[in-house]
């Protein structure tokens, strides 16, 4: 400082320099006061020279300053005369003059413009970017994405044209978007050659080079001469390009990215320095359109799985369609079969309430099927009535189907016979869920029976009748006590007495099966031998056996059955009569009895122990195939052996009726030329005599 | 052989006929006829038959009315009666029974063994 005393000429220059500071500065004394200030000064403090020297510093501050406190840098705020305030920061140069303090003002807003400046562009191109992002994210489709980025790039950079170039296998490639001004020639969809764009370009793009040429013909853009004359073809002066990568997976080779196209921009209409801030800005749009590339491609292969889905889900719901369509249509069809038939049907649950009845209700009973819908039985039915079916209800209830005969008055008036069938809902085979009921209306069949039962009463008693005048005629002309006849008059009276005897065997045999079919003759069961009854069938059949030549034998028996006597009996003698018949001169027939532990197919008598009976002849056999049939009506093994041998081919049917009457089976087994044996099976007694107590 | 007395009560002529000559020719027996239950009753009071040969199904009375009447009257009641029915099934034969039949012949039947069939039920000798 010393230096500024001894210069005087220095004193002029620093005096100019003081009064052209941009900075405002001012000189205090040691209390404060202003002894001298620049222009910059005052206009800081919005005042002239005069109003600030020789007046205390802080008359001009907010907040007043402690000068003895002060030390180097601090801040300040001035009010201006609009009232605005300014920040000012302050530097305090001590001892530049003895007693003398110098400060430099400068305002804060001024020392932050800058910064702020920096901060607000970073700021908007962060905006843009999450704006043009946004934008392109707004879509899923590619072509909508790749026109949003030409045209926000365009819009943003102010470029004259922007278009992204898609580069394909071969190498050429074409603008596939682009965005331009309605001044600049437009260069969409043409086709370049791969020249234009060579695989060591391809290859440099593909590492990420971002080329931004200011000038196209500038020596150092480096552009080849071919290049240039394409760039003036398109009256391109500068450009910036930016590769568009798309990431792929491979299965062969490492994950990479591949060279899709590129984003580029033109300026025709003038040179132009492509900023920093414009080459980032290309670069993360490409970035985002490679994105969009990628993401296209997961959604196109998304949407090809969805599309499989969805087609095998419209196939699947077209199938379940037509299933429950079919199943509709089914239901339909058995509502109204249902409906149509002439019998009641109801589905009950295991709670005894209707589940379903079809309209023969309405018609038989007068009961609305709507209204039956979660009755209960009892409700329906009414005590008396429920008392009635209650039994059967618990039956079927614990699986077993059941079928029982009612009658009842129906909407007619008329009293009917009702047939009324149970069938278990069983789940699983298992559980009971509910029953099928089923009722058919038996009148006619009742009615019939009626006339059946007549009408065998009165063939019974108008065929019976005569047939005793006839036989027993034939047998006192016989005796010949009423005159002698000639020989062949004695010969066609044995005719006609043999005949009548076949007659009067049939009709007893007729009228016998019809009883025992209609299930209207009782067994009357009793404990009985084995060896006795068959000792009693073979006594009966003694003379018969005689006259053929044939031994009856009968082989030695413990056994008790429980059996009705006369009907067994007429079963063993059948069986017997038809061995005799059968048997050729001097064999034997042979009757034996034994226990054979059986498994009957009906579940009621399953474990029960069966007697086997069985009738065993040398006769000359029966085929295989006709071992069932003999058991049916007139069903001998040869038509004539009921003339022959005097059977009427109801024999065996009888049989089988009285055996299964017993909850037996009759079964024959033969071997032609060897004879053949008969079997039927009784119930032993102590089994039965527990089923008797149930 | 002992000579016994039959009534035979039945409408059919011939079955009338054939018994009467069937039971003279095997047994030698008399066989009185009645033609209806309430002819039979009186004959039945009148002759006192050993016993008396009675059909089921006979128009007017019929076997069982007359059967009934025939027990209830003192001067019949002792005479064994059998049925002649084409009914005769082994519940009908029970239940005929149990009126007071000895027992039941069924239709058709042997005349010539008829006398037989009666002297083995009854326990006669022939």
């Amino acid at each position: 400082m010393a230096g500024v005393k001894k210069s005087p000429t220095k004193k002029s220059f620093f005096q100019a320099v003081f009064e052209h500071s941009l900075e405002a500065i001012a000189i205090l004394d040691c209390q404060g006061q202003i002894v001298e200030v620049n222009p910059a000064a005052c206009q800081l403090f919005a005042a002239t020279k005069k109003k600030l020297v020789s007046k205390s510093i802080n008359n001009f501050l907010m907040s007043p300053l402690n000068w003895e406190q002060i030390q180097g840098r601090g801040q300040i705020k001035i009010e201006q005369p609009k009232g605005t305030i300014k920040t000012v920061e302050y530097s305090q140069v001590k001892d530049l003059l003895p007693d003398y303090n110098l400060l430099v003002f400068k305002e804060i807003a001024d020392f932050n413009r800058q910064a702020t400046a920096e901060l607000k562009l970073h700021h908007q191109r962060v905006e843009l970017f999450a704006e043009v992002t946004l934008k392109i994210r707004q879509s899923l489709q590619l072509n909508e994405i790749l026109q949003t980025a030409v045209t926000e790039v365009q819009r943003i950079l102010q470029a004259d044209r922007v278009l992204i170039y898609q580069i394909f296998a071969n190498g050429t490639g074409m603008p596939i978007k682009e965005a331009v001004l309605p001044e600049v020639e437009p260069i969409l969809g043409v086709e370049f050659p791969e020249e234009v764009f060579p695989a060591d370009y391809r290859e440099l793009y593909t590492r990420g080079r971002v080329r931004a040429i200011a000038d196209v013909h500038a020596q150092d853009a480096g552009l080849a001469e071919c290049l240039i004359e394409f760039m003036d073809e398109w009256m391109v002066k500068a450009k910036l390009v930016v590769p568009i990568l798309q990431s792929f997976k491979s299965q062969t080779k490492t994950d990479g990215e591949h060279l899709w196209g590129l984003l580029i921009a033109h300026q025709c209409q003038a040179t132009r320095q492509w900023t920093e801030f414009e080459q980032e800005l290309m670069q993360q749009l490409a970035d985002q359109i490679g994105i969009a590339l990628s993401q296209a491609e997961l959604l196109e292969n998304l949407e090809g799985v969805v599309a499989e889905r969805t087609a095998k889900l419209r196939q699947e719901i077209s199938e379940r369609t037509k299933a429950e369509a079919a199943l509709r249509h089914s239901e339909e069809q058995l509502r109204l079969i249902a409906n149509g038939l002439p019998v009641l049907i109801a589905y009950v649950d295991k709670q005894q309430h209707y589940r379903f009845n079809n309209q023969a209700y309405q018609t038989w009973l007068g009961l609305s099927p709507p209204k039956l819908y979660d009755c209960h039985l009892l409700q329906v039915h009414g005590q008396a009535e429920y008392q009635q079916i209650s039994q059967h209800v618990a039956t079927v209830l614990r699986g077993e189907t059941v079928t029982y005969e009612r009658d009842l008055v129906l909407q007619d008036g008329c009293m009917h016979s009702l047939s009324v069938t149970y069938i278990p809902h069983l789940q699983d085979k298992e559980t009971v869920q509910g029953f099928f009921a089923l009722t058919s209306d038996i009148s006619d069949r009742k009615a019939v029976e009626r006339m059946k039962d007549e009408f065998i009463s009165v063939v019974s008693h108008e065929l019976r009748t005569p047939l005793t005048s006839i036989h027993s005629s034939l047998k006192i002309l016989a005796t010949g006590k009423l005159g002698s006849l000639s020989n062949q008059g004695e010969r066609m009276l044995k005719i006609a007495d043999e005949q009548t005897e076949r007659l009067v065997h049939l009709v007893n045999n007729v009228l016998d099966l019809q009883r025992i079919q209609s299930g209207k003759i009782t067994m009357n069961k009793q404990a009985c031998q084995a060896r006795e009854l068959m000792l009693e069938a073979v006594q009966a059949m003694k003379t018969l056996a005689q006259e053929q030549g044939i031994q009856l034998s009968v082989k030695p028996s413990n056994l008790v059955v429980w059996a009705d006597r006369d009907y067994i009996m007429q079963t063993l003698t059948n069986l017997v009569s038809n061995a005799i018949k059968f048997s050729p001169k001097n064999s034997t027939v042979v009757l034996s009895a034994e226990i054979k532990s059986q498994q009957q197919s009906n579940s009621k008598h399953r474990g029960i122990s069966y007697i086997t009976f069985a009738v065993k002849d040398r006769g000359q056999g029966i085929p295989h195939d006709r071992l069932e049939t003999i058991f049916e009506r007139f069903q001998q093994v040869d038509s004539s052996d009921s003339r022959k041998k005097g059977g009427t081919g109801l024999g065996l049917a009888i049989c089988r009726q009285i055996v299964e009457g017993h909850g037996g089976q009759i079964w024959a087994e033969s071997c032609l030329e060897q004879g053949s044996t008969f079997y039927f099976t009784l119930p032993e007694l102590i089994q039965l005599k527990s089923d008797r107590h149930d | 052989m002992t000579d016994k007395n039959v009534l035979l009560i039945d409408d059919e002529e011939t079955i009338q006929e054939v018994v009467q000559v069937g039971i003279e020719i095997e047994a030698g027996w008399q066989v009185a006829i009645a033609s209806s239950g309430l002819e039979g009753i009186n004959l039945a009071q009148n002759q006192q038959p050993d016993v008396i040969l009675l059909d089921v199904m006979m128009p007017d009375m019929d076997g069982i009315d007359t059967l009934s009447q025939l027990k209830t009257n003192t001067r019949t009641s002792a005479i064994p009666v059998i049925f002649l029915t084409a009914k005769a099934q082994a519940e009908e034969k029970n239940q005929f029974q149990s009126l007071g039949v000895v027992d039941v012949i069924t239709k058709p039947f042997n005349s010539m063994t008829l006398a037989s069939q009666i002297a083995k039920i009854l326990g006669w000798e022939m």
